[in-house]
């Protein structure tokens, strides 16, 4: 056992190593927010690590295409998963890690944030649950500015501010710097999250549209990844998903 | 200990009858041809337990008597970990019988679904032609369903 952890944690430790020291930092600055007032006590417990069903083609649980605008249609009839960013190792983006299935994600919850631990790529997000509001001027990034108010047993998150070169999904589903997300993580018990996430685009969607995948608590713990470490499949890649 | 032991009774039974698709960093279609199935018997000649796919390495003779040493790729280590898989899983000297699909672009490398191991045991390598993720959600070889 010792083997393998030494084994998996060889590359990924600088990667590793970040994420963990710059929670402390974000969990203070949180803390310390001059507006809004942290999200009382009693907020529901979600910690721990938690999985969705690997949802490659986002229209399958849709059970049609999204609401397309011309331009959303001509993009997606072009597009081929060999310029998925996770290809060339880039983020997977904030629903799409939720999405991710055979990699599981972890929860860490304080009073003023609640954080998601990617086990894909080693990636998180800061959820600010102070109180606080979106940035006047965002620069995009590949998960964008998330803020979050409990509504009784379910925490609405609201994210803007989305690089426009994350995908939705693994079929190519894409999506502008205009993406504005919501999410709702409703605790249905202890081991089942209820998770929504309504995607509304004007670049690429006529209307906002949703989709509810189940979240699972799972027995085991987030485990190292790097994408570069042995990476060999760029050159084996070929066009012609469609 | 990331995983009990109790736990590791249920995945080794899982072991034996599912396997995993590809998705660590790319989908499967693009990379391996799904009507291009293909079993090969061969000695293992090394063994990479690395992300983001774990890799090894066939001498596989060919019936003209010509050796050639075929790559097979398998899913993310931390996915088949969790399934039981350890670095050594596979060591260099095993024969073993791999089944899985080729690669689009002709060269000797393929997608591993499953290892018939030295043991007897058909284990999946967490990649490709099969129905299963780690979790249990059904979904093809290229992800979709």
């Amino acid at each position: 056992m010792r083997a393998i952890t030494k084994n998996f944690f060889r590359v990924p430790t600088v990667c590793a190593a970040s994420l963990f020291l710059i929670l402390p930092f974000v969990v203070a600055c949180g803390s310390h927010a001059a507006e809004g007032t942290p999200q009382p006590a009693a907020a529901p417990d979600l910690n721990g690590v938690w999985s969705a069903p690997f949802t490659p083609d986002i229209s399958k649980t849709l059970g049609h295409q999204p609401p397309f605008t011309p331009y959303g249609a001509t993009r997606f009839a072009k597009e081929d998963e060999i310029d998925d960013p996770l290809t060339k190792c880039l983020p997977i983006g904030p629903a799409r890690g939720i999405q991710a299935g055979i990699m599981p994600f972890q929860i860490v919850e304080t009073p003023s944030v609640f954080t998601i631990l990617f086990e894909n790529q080693h990636t998180f997000r800061i959820i600010h649950t102070d109180g606080r509001s979106h940035p006047k001027d965002l620069d995009p990034t590949w998960f964008g500015d998330s803020v979050g108010k409990w509504d009784g047993d379910t925490l609405v998150v609201d994210t803007v501010g989305l690089d426009d070169r994350t995908w939705l999904d693994t079929a190519g589903h894409e999506h502008s710097d205009e993406l504005h997300l919501v999410e709702r993580f409703q605790k249905v018990d202890n081991n089942n999250i209820k998770w929504t996430v309504t995607f509304e685009d004007p670049k690429y969607f006529t209307e906002p549209w949703s989709i509810t995948l189940p979240i699972t608590r799972q027995n085991t713990e987030i485990m190292s990844y790097s994408c570069e470490e042995n990476e060999k499949d760029r050159a084996h890649l070929r066009r012609g998903k469609k | 200990m990331r995983t009990r032991p109790s736990a590791l009774v249920c995945v080794a039974f899982f072991l034996l009858s599912v396997s995993a698709p590809v998705l660590a960093h790319h989908g499967f279609s693009v990379e391996f041809d799904k009507d291009s199935p293909l079993t090969l018997t061969g000695t293992v000649t090394k063994m990479e337990f690395m992300n983001p796919h774990i890799y090894f390495y066939l001498d596989v003779k060919g019936k003209d008597g010509k050796v050639v040493n075929w790559a097979f790729e398998g899913g993310p280590p931390n996915v088949i970990y969790r399934q039981g898989w350890r670095k050594d899983t596979l060591k260099a000297g095993d024969v073993v019988t791999v089944k899985g699909f080729r690669a689009k672009d002709g060269t000797h490398l393929a997608a591993c679904s499953t290892v018939k191991l030295p043991d007897g045991r058909e284990v999946s390598a967490g990649s490709g032609g099969v129905s299963q993720n780690a979790y249990g959600s059904a979904a093809a070889p290229d992800g979709k369903k």
